[in-house]
């Protein structure tokens, strides 16, 4: 634990034991989500799954390093993750993304990937808001999942077709604003 | 409709198996089967059992959300 760095944020009011729940919350759903996206882009075949293979491995590949970039975040505000593997998956913040029954159906696929994302936007939005001003690394670090987040869910919504965002998919490396976290 | 008092409401907790009632504007929603509210408990601030009345604005999302779950009664 960072002794100092949890006293600064406790100091500025948070409540850090809840904000190290959420943080551990949020990692599980990157974590869980990377996992159900695996099963997601395996299925995105034919003519227009292919067309979406891309964009669903660059979320899946980026909510993974999410995940890898809250942890050592949460044990600095000396938390933990639970030890065992169950429990972690059952305390996401967001529902698993799961297969739909019929894989085939590319707007389900879709609906399931753009709900996950818009799980995702509300919940860093959240953390930005309990630590704005406050706790600064946790914000930058939220606020930098947070703009990948958003731009996950524009990617998918642009594909069901509810109008421009005026995004392309990811150029270059993955985790623009993530990567510096990564290091 | 069934009216619920503040104590009536709080038996709905969701807690030990219990169902997860909250209170909106007068109206009481059966969250029950929400993967948000398991146990109860909404993104480690809310539970239920409670008027969330006030607590709405601090939400990232507005009311919209509680439109797809079943209403059982007035909070009175
Ligand atoms: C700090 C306050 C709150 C936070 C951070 C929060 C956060 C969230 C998040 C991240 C979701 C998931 C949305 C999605 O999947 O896109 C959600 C869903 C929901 N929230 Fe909240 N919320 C808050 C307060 C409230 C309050 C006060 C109410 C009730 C009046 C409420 C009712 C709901 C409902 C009904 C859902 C949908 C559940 C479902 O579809 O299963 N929330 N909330
Ligand atoms: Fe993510
Ligand atoms: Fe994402």
């Amino acid at each position: 634990m960072a002794k100092v760095a949890r006293e600064m944020v406790e100091r500025a009011g948070v409540n850090v034991n809840q904000l190290v729940e959420l943080l551990v919350k949020n990692a599980a759903a990157e974590l869980t989500t990377f996992y159900y996206y695996t099963i997601l882009r395996l299925n995105l075949i034919g003519l227009e799954g292919e067309g979406i293979k891309e964009i669903a491995e660059a979320a899946r590949i980026e909510d993974r390093n999410h995940f890898e970039a809250l942890v050592p975040r949460i044990y600095e505000l000396g938390g933990k993750l639970p030890e065992d593997m169950k429990a972690f998956h059952d305390i996401s913040a967001c529902p698993p993304a799961k297969l739909p029954a019929d894989p085939t159906d590319i707007k389900a696929m879709l609906t399931v990937l753009v709900e996950a994302e818009r799980c995702a936007v509300r919940g860093y939005t959240h953390i930005c808001n309990l630590t704005a001003g406050k706790d600064h690394r946790t914000y930058d670090l939220s606020l930098s999942i947070l703009q990948e987040e958003i731009e996950h869910e524009s990617w998918f919504s642009e594909f069901l077709g509810e109008g421009p965002s005026g995004h392309f998919m990811r150029k270059g490396e993955t985790s623009p604003f993530v990567s510096k976290y990564l290091r | 409709m069934r009216k619920f008092t503040k104590e009536d409401l709080a038996q709905y907790n969701g807690r030990n198996g219990a169902s997860a009632f909250i209170a909106y504007r007068g109206t009481v929603y059966d969250l029950s089967d929400s993967f948000h509210w398991r146990s109860g408990v909404h993104q480690v601030l809310h539970n239920a059992g409670e008027d969330m009345t006030d607590s709405i604005y601090q939400a990232p999302h507005g009311e919209d959300l509680l439109k797809k779950f079943i209403v059982v009664g007035k909070f009175i």
